[in-house]
């Protein structure tokens, strides 16, 4: 009796929440925001290409790891929405469904050094340097893979399941190229740039929670937003999104959350 | 009388001594138990800001809270327990498993300790007592990654796989071979290994989803529903989709003939032709050296030994700016977390010394000594080929799942294969061994 009790109340709450949902049914908005360093930007450590020295060390190689530009604009960090249910504009997941990523072992380095891919949407690697390359792709919810892939050769995959952070892609032949693969369910994930700033599309409106990763800080668990210091457990925000489209503005990130 | 007395009296420290000896040693020892996967617990363990409870109290919480629920999924060493959805068969476990002894129809139980334990661990770890004295070291189950198998990288391997190792042995390695043993007991075996790696995964999983699904002071579900569909079945899937996972055998093409040597002239173009590939579309070269010594690539892991050459780098990195952290400038409230922080890391140390083996490099293999430690048949050479070294660096030349491309075609894979064979005949020389070799000249 309780129990039936309990499930119908259940029940009529999600047929509450259902409907209430869907009154904000088709407003998207658009998220934007600009990481910048907290402190001096570092400057970046060049790596010494061992391997291959005819053709790699033709190329002047820089760590990538911590990617500061000269505005102070932190690159690479990754924004993605977290909640795995969140309704998609079917528009944008159309557009992004039809689109290739593709992940280039090019001067032996990888470009883009993060990516982001979509579950099911297809990935290619490809090789456009005259060395061959393995890229070693360490999915955990997917099946990892390594591929060797030679010179002007490409490989693709696709992925049934997202990715909780993201995955290290690495090649063994050269041991100082490492990429990062960002795998979602749905397109609402986003790579800063190299001025540090990102833009996420067509977000539902309404509070979305966020997830703010870096290959060298791992969960970003502080940030400094329009001058007020705040904290994110694993790296965890819940931002409004406004119809007519939300700027955090600059996102401030402590030197010290990088030197863990 | 006095006499007497003054010479009992020092003995009979000693007597007491003697008798808390043998009562000790009459009493019954600990059951066996499962230990945990410490460097995993410890790494899933980085203390968050806003925890309540001290963090030593929090991580020692966590832990016994992850062995509860494992004990209940698995039972212990001496009491396996196979769950319907797990897929395992739990007779087999029993005979497996426990310590050594004869059952009252006079069957052998207690496999895994009689034969297995020493290097592999109770848990299945690689870290049995003579885990540190072995090169290559033991295999560790936990990961759930296996080399040598019939199936596609990533999948799991089948039970005649693991049944196969466990009747070759691995050459070149500690592993003997158990040929002599009963079947049945091989049978139990290789099952027992795979509830060995079964329980390492869901204990992974676990901590992964601690650390990535949890905050603060919450804990981890344990309604049969999360156990069983989100920890268990993902693991149990991959293994009950093995047989069907078997990588697909080109035919032999012409030209190639494997019961003849390979220096045959009858197999001169064959071996040619795969001495292309192996420097070129092959990239074997990359790694193995262009005389295939396996000089090619010295400095690189295989995953088990990454996994801790990684963590070990971070820590050390970590524990050198938390000691230069100025914490004369730093609030009451960042200098308790960065006192929180340095505690983690000093445990995390501390579990890298004692709860894993000191990493190693996995060198290429030198292909001309004629040792394969994954099997020496052509066929053998070919699934190596196909889809690399699971686990190790060596990448595949075939695709990486069904219907995909590999950077050389199924069929041609049977040249590198004849080439391969070839090797521990060629002279030395041939390749030109003790000069530097140029790009242009390779072909």
């Amino acid at each position: 009796m309780k129990r039936s009790c309990l499930m119908l109340s259940l029940g009529l709450a999600s047929v509450v929440l259902a409907v209430h949902g869907s009154a904000s049914a088709d407003e998207w908005g658009a998220l934007k925001g600009k990481f910048v360093f907290g402190g001096a930007a570092p400057a970046a450590a060049e790596l010494k290409a061992d391997k291959d020295v005819e053709v790699c060390g033709k190329h002047k190689l820089l760590a990538e790891e911590l990617v500061v530009g000269a505005d102070k604009g932190v690159a690479n960090v990754v924004v993605f929405v977290r909640d795995k249910a969140v309704k998609v504009n079917p528009d944008v997941a159309k557009a992004a469904a039809a689109e290739k990523v593709v992940l280039d072992n090019k001067s032996c380095r990888f470009e883009p050094h993060v990516a982001f891919v979509q579950v099911g949407q297809e990935l290619v690697i490809k090789n456009s340097d005259t060395v061959g390359h393995n890229s070693n792709v360490a999915t955990v919810k997917n099946p990892p893979s390594n591929n060797l892939i030679p010179a002007g050769g490409e490989v693709a995959a696709k992925f049934a399941s997202d990715e909780a952070i993201p995955a290290q892609v690495t090649c063994n032949i050269h041991p100082w190229m490492k990429a990062w693969l960002v795998v979602r369910p749905n397109p609402y994930a986003a790579v800063s740039k190299a001025d540090g700033t990102f833009e996420i599309k067509d977000l539902p409106v309404g509070e979305v929670e966020l997830q703010f990763w870096h290959e060298k800080a791992g969960y970003i668990g502080e940030m400094t937003i329009g001058g007020k210091a705040e904290k994110a457990a694993k790296g965890r925000k819940k931002v409004a999104v406004a119809a007519a489209g939300t700027d955090l503005g600059e996102i401030v990130l402590d030197p010290a959350i990088f030197q863990k | 009388m006095t006499n007497t007395q003054s010479s009992i009296r020092p003995a009979f420290p000693v007597v007491l001594a003697i008798v808390a000896l043998v009562a000790a040693g009459c009493g019954k020892t600990q059951p066996a138990s499962f230990r945990l996967n410490m460097v995993q617990a410890t790494k899933t363990a980085a203390p968050e800001a806003g925890l309540e409870m001290p963090w030593a109290k929090w991580s020692q919480d966590r832990q016994s809270q992850v062995a509860t629920i494992l004990e209940a999924m698995f039972g212990t060493p001496d009491e396996p327990l196979a769950l319907p959805e797990s897929g395992l068969d739990e007779s087999k476990l029993r005979l497996a498993a426990g310590p050594v002894r004869s059952d009252i129809v006079g069957r052998k139980n207690g496999l895994y300790r009689e034969h297995c334990v020493h290097c592999h661990g109770i848990s299945g770890d690689g870290m049995g007592p003579t885990a540190a004295f072995l090169n290559p070291y033991p295999r560790d189950y936990r990961p759930g990654k296996f080399k040598f198998k019939s199936t596609w990288r990533d999948a799991k391997p089948t039970h005649g796989d693991l049944v196969h190792v466990l009747n070759q042995g691995i050459v070149g390695t500690s592993m003997p071979s158990f040929a002599l043993l009963p079947p049945a007991q091989v049978d139990a075996l290789a099952e027992y290994v795979r509830y060995l790696s079964i329980r390492g995964e869901a204990e992974l999983a676990l901590y992964t989803y601690a650390e990535q699904e949890l905050g603060g002071d919450e804990k981890l579900p344990t309604t049969r529903e999360f156990l069983v569909d989100e920890i268990l079945t993902p693991v149990v899937e991959k293994w009950a989709a093995a047989d069907e996972s078997q990588i697909p055998i080109a035919a032999v093409p012409a030209g190639v003939d494997f019961g003849l040597p390979a220096s045959d002239l009858a197999n001169r173009e064959s071996v040619a032709r795969g001495k292309a590939l192996f420097l070129g579309d092959g990239g074997c070269v990359k790694c193995h050296g262009v005389t295939a010594l396996g000089d090619g690539q010295a400095n690189d892991y295989d995953d088990w030994n990454k996994a801790i050459v990684e963590v070990s780098k971070e820590v050390a990195g970590s524990l050198d700016t938390s000691r230069q952290a100025p914490t004369g400038e730093m609030s009451p409230e960042k200098r308790a977390e960065h006192r929180t922080r340095a505690e983690w890391l000093h445990a995390f140390v501390e579990v890298l010394e004692g709860d894993a083996l000191r990493p190693r490099t996995i060198p290429p293999r030198n292909l001309r000594q004629g040792i394969y430690r994954g099997g020496r048949r052509p066929l053998d050479l070919y699934r190596r080929l196909y889809t690399g070294i699971n686990g190790a660096p060596m990448p595949g030349v075939g695709p990486s799942g069904p219907g995909g491309k590999g950077s050389v075609a199924d069929a041609e894979i049977w040249h590198i294969v004849n080439y391969i064979r070839s090797l521990p005949y060629e002279f030395d020389g041939e390749l030109g061994a003790d000069r530097p070799m140029v790009a242009k000249d390779r072909f």
